[in-house]
């Protein structure tokens, strides 16, 4: 037996994060952030400031005992805990994640649950599993009685949304996302370290290929951070998509670009807290499809659509003003 | 959050857990009743007569340690003060120690059990010890559980297993599900032995923590395992005056009455006790057994012991042990 | 806000009408969500057009959601799975329209704590991803309504949200006395919602009433009837009228007069633009009346304390 908790064995580590506006008019403010991921009374919210402003509850767990999601249907179980967290981005943007690493084996029976508790976030199967078709049916199955992340990430923002029903009052209507990520340790073959899939209604799923040794944890930062400027991006494509362009309703574009600027636009900071070895996989979705490529060129038509507004605005009050004269 | 080669480092971002110094055993002279105490001086050393002849064999129990250590082990002994106060330190203590010399026992630690549920008094800012450990269960999960639908807990209560469903909650037509079933306990031999334990009642602001949870919370502090924002909890405070206050809050909530004692907190605890309280004890396994201890409090354990060429049980309701001896 | 659509009777127009209430908003540019509570009798797939729906819901609907079975019901985007050949085209500026169907084989269950905890969880979630989230409950005193109260009542997790209570009735004596006695009964929304917490005056200054498939005695429908029988259906409509508001049901509590429709009652399916301009096969004032209905659902002018 390892050392208790230790996770060096882990032949595979899954998650999922959901990202979505946290629902309040405003961003909220640090002391505010503290209070909604304030899960302990024991253990305190992390804070930083830089890059930008951020908060991050402490780690809780989850029990499961249930059947793992296989590509191939093979039936395997697993017993252990699954570790989420939720995290403000700027006050602004609210992130869930949930996720577990995996050992290629384990005893061929249910131990006590001490066992399991002094290894946080490690879902110990009983017998033997292929990691591979663990990874691969995580990202594509979803079948009811198997192992459910989403829900333990969403149970996090559920939480938080609860603590907000008082105050509920989203400034733009956003569609939730959530990621699913895989990660193996890479190898020595020409896999392509990332594979990045958007399905329908917000799902997308991420399958990584990662330095050996890579810690859980930094595998699920990398996918919040990707989740978040995906989240972004989808946001603001989205808006802009229903945009009634050339129409004469300059006021209806407003209502849906202004918010948009306020709220959104600001957060784009990709790699913010990324650890170096893994900055690489960023680089890879630069290159293709090119996150920031995109985001620039939306942003350049918010401020092209807020630019033309204006000036039509004062056309008209130009207009207006040289007929009643 | 920040990987290698990182410059820049917010201490808030970065807590670091206080480590404890550790005797190798924790051993617990009894526990009584407010009520056992005002039956008198007799009742007393009766009980450390009877509790006497376990305490050698505990410190025998202690087993082989590398070539030329002596053991270390500290006592103590923890007054209920939180669920009734019948009595005050001044007149309590004296006899209290009194008899346990009398059978040639010494009590190193003096502890009040209501320390494991409110915050120390002038330390407002400290959340309390028992809310802390709540909010660190981990329920352990019928087979079945697998996220969606964690283990229904009940607000206030924590099983070994499954509880028997409460009433009819099927559709309208739909025979499954109106049998009725019986609670099962998790992982059990043949047959269960299921527990469904009280931790707290009345209203959730004033709640009133159950024996049994707090009992749980003491030993986790023997263990040194509790942190409150990375800091120490319940650490032993020094009391040279023969004096004892004439109220509980005066009392710190763990104080040092032998300056030569061992640590305080240790790899594993003993607990001697009458009978009566095996049912709770009982219930502090159940709870132990689903406390998810800080990772890092837990690696300072590993780290030590394993230094000193000792080996800690991994898991925590591993580290505690007891012995309900005839005649307490 | 959130909106929930009772009838106390079946066949009142109570599906179709809120589902073309939601298509209005849609169309108007609100991101709009329909939740089928019909935990009997399922049938917003089917105005919506949506075959594949109803087999697809199985055990992955509201009903399953609901009873914990699973973590994530099912999403229908309308717009693009919709079998209707005029709503395939998401209209330029519309917002998304989207459909949570339930469970076709879920029936009625009893609701406990879990239930409603689920309930909150999700209405707060579509809270953020949607402006205006309809809710389509059962016919009568239902469980689902039971929920609705309890989930918004001031304990119940949702008491802050804003929402309004469409109640649908036909324009007939009988279906005018029992949403009355829905309403304000012994046994009716108000009493309950008063037993779970609810400010009497709150709630309803919360509810409103939509008359469904009310005949209009000056359209060319009823052009060939004899003097005789029109003044009959005229005096009944002042005596239905008089009926109303004897039961506090009067025109100051009505939101809007759905005209019946010779379309709705050979199916029940959403009025398109289409529908009434290029193919004239349904009546412009039920465009318009739908369209009314819509606007007026935001409206603060029609809400609130009489």
């Amino acid at each position: 037996m390892g050392a208790p908790g230790k996770t060096t064995d882990a032949v595979l580590a899954c998650g999922e994060v959901r990202t979505c506006l946290l629902p309040t008019r405003e961003a909220v403010d640090q002391q505010v952030a503290e209070r909604l991921l304030r899960l302990r009374a024991d253990e305190p919210v992390r804070v930083s400031k830089r890059p930008n402003r951020y908060a991050v509850s402490p780690d809780v767990l989850t029990g499961v005992d249930c059947r793992l999601p296989t590509a191939n249907g093979s039936k395997v179980r697993a017993v252990g805990t699954v570790t989420s967290r939720a995290a403000l981005v700027e006050g602004r943007v609210l992130q869930a994640t949930a996720y577990f690493s995996a050992p290629a084996g384990g005893p061929d029976r249910r131990r006590p649950w001490g066992y399991y508790l002094v290894r946080p976030g490690v879902l110990v199967p009983i017998g033997k599993v292929s990691p591979r078709a663990v990874a691969e049916g995580f990202l594509t199955r979803h079948h009811q009685d198997e192992l459910d992340v989403g829900s333990i990430a969403e149970g996090q923002l559920s939480r938080i949304s609860r603590l907000l029903a008082d105050s509920f009052d989203p400034p733009l209507t956003t569609t939730d996302t959530r990621v699913r990520w895989a990660a193996s340790p890479a190898s020595d073959g020409d896999e392509p370290p990332l594979r990045f899939t958007v399905a329908e209604d917000g799902l997308r799923t991420l399958d990584l290929r990662l330095p050996p040794g890579t810690a859980p944890a930094a595998a699920a930062a990398l996918c919040e951070d990707l989740a978040l400027h995906d989240w972004l991006l989808t946001t603001v494509v989205d808006k802009l998509d229903g945009l009634r362009l050339g129409s004469a309703d300059g006021k209806a574009a407003l209502k849906v670009l202004r918010p948009l600027v306020d709220h959104l636009l600001h957060l784009w900071l990709p790699k913010a807290r990324v650890e170096r070895p893994l900055e690489a996989l960023w680089d890879a979705l630069e290159q293709e499809p090119g996150f920031s490529r995109q985001w620039e060129t939306q942003v350049r038509r918010v401020r092209d659509q807020l630019l033309l507004q204006a000036i039509l605005t004062q056309r008209e009050a130009l207009g207006a003003s040289l007929t009643t004269s | 959050m920040s990987g290698p080669g990182t410059v820049f480092r917010e201490t808030s971002a970065q807590p670091a857990t206080k480590s404890v110094p550790f005797s190798h055993l924790s051993l617990e002279l009894g526990h009584l009743y407010m009520e056992d105490f005002v039956e008198g001086p007799d009742r007393l050393r009766g009980h450390f007569a009877a509790v006497r002849p376990w305490v050698d064999a505990a410190r025998a129990g202690v087993g082989s340690l590398p070539a030329g250590k002596r053991p270390r082990i500290s006592t103590c002994f923890l007054i209920d003060d939180y669920f009734s106060r019948l009595s005050t330190p001044a007149e309590l203590i004296p006899p209290l120690l009194a008899a346990a010399a009398e059978a040639g026992l010494t009590i190193d630690y003096l502890a009040r059990e209501s320390g494991c549920a409110v915050s120390q008094p002038g330390r407002r800012d400290r959340a309390e010890l028992a809310e802390s450990v709540l909010h660190r269960l981990v329920e352990s999960p019928p087979p079945g559980s697998n996220g969606f639908r964690p283990p229904v807990s009940r607000t206030g209560w924590l099983t070994n297993g499954r509880r028997a469903p409460s009433g009819r909650t099927s559709a309208a037509l739909d025979a499954t599900g109106a049998v009725w079933e019986p609670p099962s306990e998790t992982g059990a031999r043949g047959h269960s032995v299921f527990m469904d334990v009280e931790l707290w009642s009345g209203p959730e602001d004033e709640r009133t923590w159950s024996c049994a949870f707090l009992a749980s919370v003491w030993q986790l502090v023997r263990l040194g395992l509790l942190r409150d924002n990375g800091e120490p909890v319940l650490t032993p405070a020094p009391w040279d005056a023969k004096e004892f206050p004439a109220e509980w809050d005066a009392l710190p909530p763990v104080v040092r009455l032998n300056p030569l004692a061992a640590p305080f907190t240790a790899y594993a605890t003993c607990s001697i006790l009458p009978a009566r309280f095996l049912p709770v004890e009982h219930a502090v396994r159940v709870i132990l057994d689903q406390v998810h201890v800080e990772p890092e409090a837990l690696r300072q354990v590993t780290v030590r012991s394993q230094g000193e060429g000792i080996t800690v049980p991994a898991a925590v309701v591993d580290r505690t042990s007891y012995v309900f001896p005839p005649g307490l | 806000m959130l909106v929930f659509a009772a009838s106390d009777k079946g066949g009142t127009g109570r599906s179709v009408t809120s589902a073309n209430l939601a298509y209005h908003r849609a169309l108007d540019g609100d991101d709009v969500c329909y939740l089928d509570f019909d935990f009997g009798s399922p049938t917003a797939a089917a105005v919506f057009d949506l075959p594949d729906v109803l087999s697809e819901a199985e055990g992955r609907g509201l009903h399953s959601y609901l009873k914990g079975k699973t973590g994530e019901p099912l999403r229908v985007d309308v717009w693009s799975r919709t079998e209707h050949p005029q709503l395939r085209s998401r209209p330029g500026g519309s917002g998304r329209l989207v459909l949570l169907p339930g469970d076709r084989t879920g029936g009625e269950f009893v609701t406990d704590d879990e239930n409603l905890h689920r309930c909150v969880d999700l209405v707060l979630r579509l809270k953020r991803e949607f402006d205006v989230i309809i809710v389509d409950l059962s016919a009568g005193r239902s469980y689902a309504m039971d929920l609705a109260l309890a989930a918004t009542s001031p304990r119940g997790g949702l008491g802050r949200l804003k929402t309004r209570w469409l109640v649908y009735h036909r324009w007939t004596r009988q279906h005018v006395m029992a949403a009355a006695e829905l309403v304000y009964g012994k046994q009716g929304i108000v009493q309950a919602g008063i037993a779970m917490g609810h400010e009497a005056d709150a709630l309803s200054a919360a509810i409103r009433f939509v008359r469904a498939a009310v005949p209009n005695l000056e359209s060319p429908l009823w052009s060939q009837v004899s003097p005789a029988q029109y003044a009959w259906m005229r005096q009944c409509d002042t005596q239905l009228e008089e009926i109303a508001a004897g039961r506090g049901i009067g025109k100051t509590r009505v939101l809007s007069s759905i005209p019946l429709e010779p379309v709705l009652q050979w199916q029940e399916r959403l009025i398109t633009d289409e529908d009434v301009h290029d193919r004239r096969i349904a009546n412009v004032e039920t465009w318009q009346k739908m369209g009314e209905l819509a606007q007026r659902l935001t409206d603060d002018k029609y809400w609130g304390q009489l």
